[in-house]
């Protein structure tokens, strides 16, 4: 069986825009998108550029838009695609070169939001946690930082200063761990407009989620917080 | 990285969730009661002569019924369906700022004060 691949290419020392190329691959049932780059890679062309590492949806290296829908190429499979399939790089980012974003907004945005565990608490003994608190936010942290929510997200797109999907999901992460004590440091960042309240809840962002995250669950339960830390901005001065 | 100034939107939020739940609740009772029983004779043929409802909207426990039907069924939905206008003018990328916000909230709260006038010529004319 074979399959025509559109990769959207770009190299910004010769090319003043991006320019379509097609390639024929061999596949079958078990062919990802990330082994038919491999593939063009290896044996057609040794110029493509694009990012992988681990093959198996946990490093959250090889985003890209297939058919206009950002997914991980390691998780998608040609077999799902019946005509040619298009391939081009995240969505709402900057590209260096072919399939390869320039994810440095995203990461500034992770960076503001402390995405880590806050306590003051300098006493050796581990900080315990019952299954109940865990449950409380282990939904939300199974996060691999692969970026699919920022190139989903119409808002991001609208406006890069949105702290957006992925950083809002970790803040609520954290803020809901009951090992946390940096909920006023983060809640600053969440109750500006490019917050929180830069979401309009569209919910593309936990369509495209490789882990199957809800980060669209995750913003407007920040919503609520910060809405409660509105109304008590207004009796504490 | 400087601490950015609060959003003044929890407060159009809440009147947007708020307005949201009233369209969810009373607007599909208000169209069953009105639109649907009322036509099909379900109910009894004197259910909305006008004194009778206005015995209900504006007499009856100091005209409260009046009051929550002005309040869910206009004023929370216009601030529902004036954030989302707001909101639906960004996304189409015109660039109201200041001005927009004003246009949109501005004319929900014109109208919520009129509707709330005309509750309150009923109940004084009662």
């Amino acid at each position: 069986m074979q399959k025509t691949l559109v990769i959207q290419r770009y190299n910004p020392e010769q090319d003043h825009k991006p320019h379509p190329q097609h390639f024929t691959v061999p596949c079958d049932d078990s062919t990802s998108v990330l082994d038919a780059l491999l593939y063009i890679q290896q044996q057609l062309d040794p110029t493509l550029a694009f990012r992988w590492s681990c093959r198996m949806a946990i490093c959250g290296s090889c985003g890209v838009m297939v058919n206009g829908i950002p997914k991980l190429g390691c998780k998608t499979f040609l077999r799902d695609y019946k005509d040619d399939i298009t391939v081009e790089a995240l969505a709402h980012f900057a590209t260096e070169k072919d399939l390869i974003s320039d994810m440095s907004v995203f990461l500034t945005h992770l960076q503001a939001v402390k995405p880590y565990l806050i306590n003051h608490d300098t006493r050796p003994q581990p900080h315990q946690q019952t299954p109940k608190q865990l449950a409380k936010y282990a939904k939300f942290s199974n996060c691999i930082n692969c970026g699919l929510c920022y190139s989903a997200c119409p808002q991001f797109g609208l406006n890069p200063a949105f702290l957006g999907p992925a950083a809002l999901t970790l803040a609520q992460r954290y803020n809901l761990d009951s090992r946390d004590q940096g909920k006023a440091q983060r809640m600053p960042q969440l109750n500006g407009k490019n917050g929180v309240w830069g979401c309009t809840f569209v919910g593309f962002c936990s369509d495209v989620c490789p882990k199957q995250l809800d980060p669209a669950a995750a913003v407007n339960q920040g919503k609520v917080a910060s809405a409660a830390d509105f109304v008590i901005g207004i009796f504490k001065p | 990285m400087t601490q950015p100034t609060r959003s003044d939107e929890p407060i159009w939020w809440a009147l947007f969730s708020a307005g949201g739940v009233c369209f969810a609740v009373l607007i599909p009772g208000l169209i069953l009661t009105l639109a649907i029983a009322y036509p099909l004779g379900l109910l009894p043929e004197n259910a909305l002569d006008y004194a009778q409802i206005r015995q209900w909207l504006f007499s009856d426990y100091w005209g409260l019924a009046g009051l929550v039907l002005v309040g869910a069924g206009l004023c929370l939905p216009l601030f529902h369906a004036m954030h989302r206008v707001h909101h639906g003018m960004h996304d189409l990328m015109l660039r109201a700022g200041g001005w927009g916000k004003v246009l949109c909230y501005g004319s929900a709260s014109l109208l919520s004060v009129l509707a709330l006038y005309f509750w309150y010529l009923g109940l004084s004319a009662s």
